[in-house]
């Protein structure tokens, strides 16, 4: 008989751009106790960008954060962001790479570069998640994450503080689930703690 | 949007290594997939169609992997790199009758000129022998040539700047057909040639050899052969840079270097 690991990989991914660090803030701060899961934030930021987000959110969340090094193990309980200046792909070892291909959608990391590289990967994403944004970035990875039949989420554009991102993804395909503003948060604590099989 | 799949990445290495020797296998799976699914984008292309082109051989295969592999470089990329290697790297190897540097991985010669230029100001240039490798000719026959576009030129001034350079960078070179040509001077000390980092060996001993931003393509076994061979490239003391993300992690050689700049990655040999 195999042993089944009780509790394998699986993989949170947020994107968001302008107007999303709020937003991710708040994410960070649902994370109250050990997740059974990788949460990866990809969030625009400049070429420059010094601001080194595990230690801006230090004092919000226990659960450990990093800024994932080129061939880093992904492990469950941890927080990572995606650093400035290249891509940040998650490869079928399940490990993080730096990729400094070309931008994508004059976005360097692009959402749907991780997106898309974690939907290749093989492992099981337990949800995807856009929010506010000025840009298109993101929409046809979380699409394709849709597509391998995971679960999939957009901020409701209507409330997102730049709406082009999230209603982007929503034109490229209509099965998302949409968050609304009055139960965002508890519906991303609820599939941040669900023990998913 | 053409996506590739894993599977099909690896018909497709082993067909390009059939076709033209050229081995992408110990390169980083995550990121070939992400260039070759670019790739058919970009140029309306299938996978069957990709295969019928590079079939060609040629200059067709050829520039196939000239997109897979990236070039981009610039003068003085990171410049506060290059601050840390005038005051913690020249100061040290000042007292050296001779410099061998290795710039691994050269790309169109921005970074050898650069160091070339930090040597000259540094009073170093005339004992020092910078060797330039690269596996693509074509970037080497471009940095035996010098010549850079003038648009990138202006950045590459203001990296020299932002780099504390002494003087102004277009004291380095003059202006002909609207492009900057490097000063011959300054090609000197400076050796191009083809090196493959995965399939070639030691071939000097060196103070210093800055492998930047080219780690980051190969995977971690394949990784772990190219530091052997750094390492071994090494004189005792000697200095090893690289890129800025880039780290010593997962390389097998940690213990036998010590940190010097810990966040842009300069080390030193230490046993
Ligand atoms: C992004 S450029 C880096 C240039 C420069 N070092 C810098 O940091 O700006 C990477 C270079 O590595 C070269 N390269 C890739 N694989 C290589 C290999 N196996 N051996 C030698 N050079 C390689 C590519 O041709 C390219 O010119």
């Amino acid at each position: 008989m195999t042993e089944l690991n009780p509790n394998p990989l699986n993989l949170v991914l947020m994107g968001g751009s302008s107007g999303s660090f709020v937003i991710f803030e708040q994410i960070v701060k649902l994370a109250t106790r050990p997740l059974s899961c990788a949460v990866i934030f990809v969030i625009h930021r400049g070429k420059s960008s010094l601001a080194n987000l595990p230690h801006l959110f230090k004092a919000k969340t226990k659960v450990r954060m990093e800024e994932p090094e080129h061939l880093d193990p992904v492990v469950n309980d941890c927080i990572y962001f995606a650093v400035p200046d290249y891509h940040l792909l998650v490869g079928p070892d399940a490990r993080f790479y730096l990729d400094d291909t070309d931008k994508d959608f004059f976005s360097r990391p692009s959402i749907d570069a991780t997106f898309i590289s974690a939907a290749q990967s093989g492992i099981k994403i337990r949800a995807a998640m856009l929010f506010s944004g000025a840009s298109k970035d993101g929409a046809s990875g979380l699409k394709l994450i849709a597509e391998k039949g995971f679960a999939t989420y957009v901020q409701n554009p209507d409330f997102a503080e730049v709406p082009r991102m999230p209603a982007e993804a929503i034109s490229q395909y209509g099965g998302h689930q949409i968050l609304n503003e009055k139960n965002i948060f508890e519906e991303i604590s609820s599939v941040l703690y669900s023990y998913s099989t | 949007m053409v996506l590739l799949e894993y599977k099909e990445l690896e018909l497709l290495i082993t067909r390009v290594r059939e076709i033209s020797g050229f081995d992408f296998s110990g390169y980083a799976r995550p990121s070939l997939l992400r260039r070759a699914s670019r790739y058919l984008t970009k140029h309306t292309m299938n996978l069957p169609e990709l295969y019928i082109h590079i079939e060609q051989g040629g200059k067709a295969v050829y520039d196939f992997i000239q997109e897979m592999t990236v070039n981009y470089s610039e003068m003085f990329r990171d410049p506060d790199f290059f601050i840390s290697v005038r005051s913690e790297i020249l100061t040290y190897l000042e007292s050296y009758p001779a410099i061998r540097l290795w710039i691994a991985g050269c790309a169109s010669g921005e970074e050898a000129f650069s160091m070339a230029i930090l040597l000259k100001e540094a009073g170093l240039f005339d004992r020092s022998l910078i060797y330039a490798t690269d596996l693509s000719e074509r970037v080497l026959s471009s940095a035996r040539e010098g010549v850079f576009s003038l648009g990138h030129m202006r950045t590459f001034s203001e990296n020299y700047m932002l780099a504390e350079g002494k003087n102004s960078l277009s004291d380095y070179y003059h202006v002909a057909y609207s492009k900057a040509v490097m000063d011959h001077n300054l090609r000197k000390n400076i050796v191009f040639s083809l090196h493959d980092l995965t399939g070639d060996g030691v071939f000097n001993e060196f103070q210093m050899v800055s492998c930047r931003n080219v780690m980051i393509y190969f995977n971690l076994e394949q990784r772990r052969k190219v530091f052997k061979l750094l390492y071994e490239s090494l004189g005792m003391f000697g200095f090893l840079c690289l890129g800025k993300r880039e780290t010593l992690r997962y390389s097998g050689f940690e213990e036998n270097f010590r940190i010097i700049n810990g966040h842009l990655n300069i080390y030193q040999k230490i046993k």
